[in-house]
């Protein structure tokens, strides 16, 4: 049975390891022919913010793996404006080569449209 | 119905994974099917062996192995996961070269294609720990 399934990112890309364990469940996921769209909101959004200097930090950018999406079949980018508004970002600022993004007034109606949800 | 489990969260650090356990009881009460139980993120620590909680907390280990064995439920740990966070078998200990392995008996290291797989193959998904 195939159906479609949105992931749900949610985490900064840093903070926690959740954001990238995120990301690698996605692109798996998409490598498995699975039809998945994804939707940032709440700090997630601030995963595709671009001129991340990560490796101040002793971390991997998180910017290949998001490069990765499209190359995976996954062009669709669901992000909700009211988040980035709440964090004063511009959607200028969150652009990732090769995928559409649609920003989105009503996540709950998004989410509530799939079938299967993944939460990260 | 026909119901996966995600479990994101490491016992003794937030209830997440015990509530996560519970509600996998209630499932099976309630003559509900669980197709699979993966453990992703800080959930592998679910399948650590060698963790020794004081005897008057819960041992969420133990009680997962039992839910197992009485039900032969699928509980699967994400290799990659696990690796990470130092989670491994006999043969991923010898293979790279660690001290010991620590997966407990009744849980499976397997990619997250097994998450996948679950997604498909169920009629539900709940997820357990991750943003607060």
């Amino acid at each position: 049975m195939k159906q479609r399934t949105l992931a749900l990112c949610r985490a900064a890309p840093y903070g926690s390891a959740l954001a990238r364990e995120g990301l690698e469940a996605v692109l798996a996921s998409a490598a498995m022919e699975q039809e998945i769209d994804l939707l940032f909101l709440g700090d997630g959004v601030f995963q595709l913010l671009d001129h991340q200097s990560p490796m101040a930090i002793g971390q991997k950018s998180l910017r290949r793996n998001l490069m990765a999406l499209p190359m995976f079949g996954i062009e669709q980018l669901y992000v909700a404006r009211g988040s980035l508004a709440q964090r004063g970002l511009t959607p200028e600022e969150i652009q990732i080569p090769g995928a559409e993004i649609t920003l989105v007034d009503q996540p709950g109606n998004l989410i509530a449209a799939y079938q299967c949800v993944l939460s990260f | 119905m026909k119901f996966s489990l995600a479990v994101y969260a490491a016992p003794h650090s937030s209830q997440s994974a015990a509530s996560a356990l519970r509600f996998a009881r209630a499932l099976l009460a309630e003559g509900h099917e669980i197709y699979r139980i993966f453990f992703y993120c800080d959930g592998v620590q679910n399948a650590n062996s060698i963790a020794a909680p004081p005897q008057d907390e819960t041992d969420l280990t133990g009680q997962w192995q039992a839910l197992q064995r009485e039900h032969s439920l699928d509980l699967v740990v994400c290799i990659a996961a696990a690796q990470r966070r130092g989670v491994l078998n006999q043969r991923e200990a010898e293979r790279l070269e660690k001290p010991s392995a620590n997966l407990a008996e009744g849980f499976e290291l397997a990619g997250l294609g097994q998450l996948t797989d679950a997604v498909a193959n169920s009629e539900r998904l709940v997820t357990f720990g991750g943003t607060q």
